[in-house]
This record gives C-alpha cells, sequence and structure tokens, in this order.
C-alpha cells in the first residue's frame, strides 16, 4: 500500500476519523430516537383525522382517473431533509402524472408545500410551478386545520382547476410509504359527473334541506373537501417523513459503526507496524554498534 | 374565477359570506375560532394553541419566483 521506505498512515489521522464517526453514531442515534417518539403521536392524530375526510370519499368519491382540462398537482413535502427517499417519492410522482395527464387543450400546473420539494421541481419544471409555500412546520406551530384551510383557501382563490390532484406519502407502516394521489374536482366537475352516467352517479339520491340549491352545496362541499383532504395529507406526509428518518438514521447509524469496526483495524494495524519498525530500527542500531 | 361564477349564477340569493368573496372554508373557520373564544381558561389557551398559523408562500409566474410574503401568528424574534 504505502510506497517501499515510506512510513505508513499515522495514527492521528486515524484516530480523528474514529473520533468524528463515532460523533456521528452518536448524533443518528439520537434522531432515531427522536423520530420515534414523534411518531407515536403523529400515527394518533392521523387516526383522529379519519372522521374528517372519509365521509368526503364515501359521498363525492375519489377519481383518479377523471379526464379534465385544468389539472393542478399539489405535492406535499417539507423543509427538512435526512429522511430517506420521501421527497423524491413525492416529487417523481409529481412529475409522472404531469406527463401521464398533460395532452392537447391541457393545462397542468404545480403547487409545491415544502422547501426540499421545491429544490428538487425547480430544476427542470421551472414554467410549470404556480406557487410554492415554505416554512410550513417549524417547532411552535405543528399542522393544525387552521392553518392548512387557510393554505387551502389560498390555492383556491389563485389557481384555475378543474381537477386537484394531491401527491403525498401515506403512512402503511413505520418502513413502508406509499406515494398516494388523491383527487378532487371542482364543483363544475362534480356537478357534470354527477348527471346520469357520469362518474359520481349516485349524488342526486341525497336530498338537500334549507333553502340552498344543489350547485351552491356542491360548492361548499367541494371548498371543505379540499382542506379535510390536504389536511389528511399533510398528516400522513409528516407520519411517513417520521418514519421514514428512524429508518434512515438506524441505517446510519448501524453504518457508522461497520466504518468504526474498520477504522479500528486500521489504526491497531498501524500502530502495530509502526512499533515493528522502531523495533526493527532499533535492534539495527543495536546490532550495527556490537558487529 | 370558476367558482365566482357558480356562486352568483346559482338563483337563489348567494349567502352574504360568498357574496363578501369568503370561501366556505374561510366562513367555518371564523364560525370555529369564535366557537374557541367562548371557551372557559385554561381550555381556552389550549385552543388558542391549535389556532396558530405560520407559512411562507410565494407565487410563481413564468418560471420565476416572486418575493414570498409570510403569514404568521408568531412574533417573529
Amino acid at each position: 500500500m504505502a510506497p517501499r521506505g515510506g512510513r505508513s498512515v499515522s495514527t492521528q489521522v486515524v484516530r480523528n476519523r474514529m473520533k468524528s464517526v463515532k460523533n456521528i453514531q452518536k448524533i443518528t442515534k439520537a434522531m432515531k430516537m427522536v423520530a420515534a417518539s414523534k411518531l407515536r403521536s403523529a400515527q394518533q392524530r392521523v387516526e383522529n383525522s379519519r372522521g374528517l375526510w372519509q365521509p368526503f370519499t364515501a359521498l363525492l368519491g375519489d377519481t383518479p382517473r377523471i379526464d379534465v382540462k385544468k389539472n393542478v398537482i399539489v405535492a406535499v413535502t417539507s423543509d427538512k431533509g435526512l429522511c430517506g427517499s420521501i421527497h423524491s417519492a413525492s416529487v417523481n410522482v409529481s412529475k409522472a402524472l404531469y406527463k401521464l395527464i398533460s395532452g392537447s387543450e391541457r393545462e397542468t400546473k404545480y403547487v409545491i408545500l415544502g422547501e426540499k420539494g421545491k429544490v428538487q421541481m425547480v430544476s427542470d419544471s421551472k414554467d410549470d410551478i404556480a406557487m410554492t409555500i415554505t416554512e410550513l412546520q417549524l417547532q411552535k406551530t405543528p399542522i393544525n386545520f387552521t392553518q392548512i384551510s387557510e393554505l387551502a383557501d389560498i390555492i383556491l382563490k389563485n389557481v384555475e382547476f378543474d381537477a386537484i390532484r394531491i401527491v403525498f406519502n401515506k403512512f402503511r407502516h413505520v418502513v413502508i410509504h406509499w406515494p398516494t394521489v388523491a383527487t378532487i374536482l371542482s364543483p363544475e366537475v362534480v356537478e357534470r359527473e354527477s348527471e346520469a352516467g357520469g362518474m359520481l352517479g349516485d349524488l342526486d339520491s341525497y336530498e338537500i334541506e334549507g333553502g340552498e340549491t344543489k350547485s351552491e352545496v356542491l360548492q361548499n362541499l367541494v371548498e371543505f373537501q379540499f382542506a379535510c383532504v390536504l389536511f389528511k395529507a399533510m398528516l400522513e406526509n409528516a407520519c411517513s417523513e417520521l418514519g421514514a428518518r428512524m429508518s434512515a438514521m438506524d441505517n446510519s447509524s448501524r453504518n457508522a459503526g461497520k466504518m468504526l469496526h474498520r477504522l479500528t483495524l486500521t489504526h491497531n494495524r498501524t500502530r502495530q507496524a509502526s512499533i515493528t519498525t522502531e523495533l526493527i530500527e532499533i535492534i539495527s542500531g543495536a546490532s550495527a554498534l556490537t558487529g | 374565477m370558476a367558482s365566482a361564477a357558480a356562486g352568483a349564477v346559482a338563483g337563489a340569493a348567494a349567502p352574504f359570506w360568498r357574496a363578501a368573496g369568503m370561501t366556505y372554508i374561510t366562513y367555518s373557520n371564523i364560525c370555529a375560532s369564535l366557537l374557541r373564544s367562548c371557551l372557559k381558561e385554561p381550555y381556552k389557551a389550549d385552543a388558542a394553541s391549535r389556532e396558530k398559523v405560520h407559512f411562507a408562500i410565494s407565487k410563481w409566474a413564468q418560471g420565476k419566483p416572486e418575493k414570498p410574503v409570510i403569514r404568521s401568528d408568531t412574533p417573529e424574534e
């Protein structure tokens, strides 16, 4: 390895390396613990939010096959990294969806939540971004419905759409996250599809109480549905992010441990080699004097 | 805007909040925060903490972002 006659690498260098790898291992272990503890409460929130969006799916359906002119793809990511492939998954699915639903007379725009998603999208899809939203999940303001509904309001008011597709990572299990698409239709499209033969044919079987017309009720419902489904998407994505961070940090600590092991062996070899070299010098010096 | 047309042309008079330009989400949030302010302490403080909002939004035009607008309830430090 070393050139003939040269000294091997000094033990100081290897020892410094070992110290920094050990620190990294401690940090990643701590991050894993933190993510694990947060995961518990995040999962609880996801379970509790089911009552909010499930009735909407039962009433208005989730129809990803719908073919409309104006689409808005909302990609849910976050601002923090070190969580495996969560953000790339959302972004790649968004880009694939874009290709899938584009065509002549079709207009598709992106709304990106989260710094990480923005960074990945800017590289090649700049012209299709309608707006980006960052600084979402600081320590002080965890995801709550008020915040999400303000976001939903802004999106509704600023971007024209016939269908919104929310791309997020659904939390199945600590190590399993499925990129999912939730589809929300605008009130006109819902009305069109709920006429006979469309995809939502059952809507007319409901009676409408009160003095509002069907299209008004539909409009209110659709707006609220968007807020609820966005809420669910963000909660699930947060859960997935914590789970992915747990497993990423776990892998990282394990790799750091392996690296530490290899470095220890190198260190010992280097140490022994330098001792042997010294001994040889001393002995040959001594034999040169006596002989 | 697509949704504004549907609200006005419905036939029946649009509710006052729709005519003022609010969406249903804004309306229900205002009602919710009114309800939260009816609570007694300590539940009131707990509920108020669930209402905090903070994000930075930036609209894009032709591939360029505009200056981000920060919408926040927490005081900047």
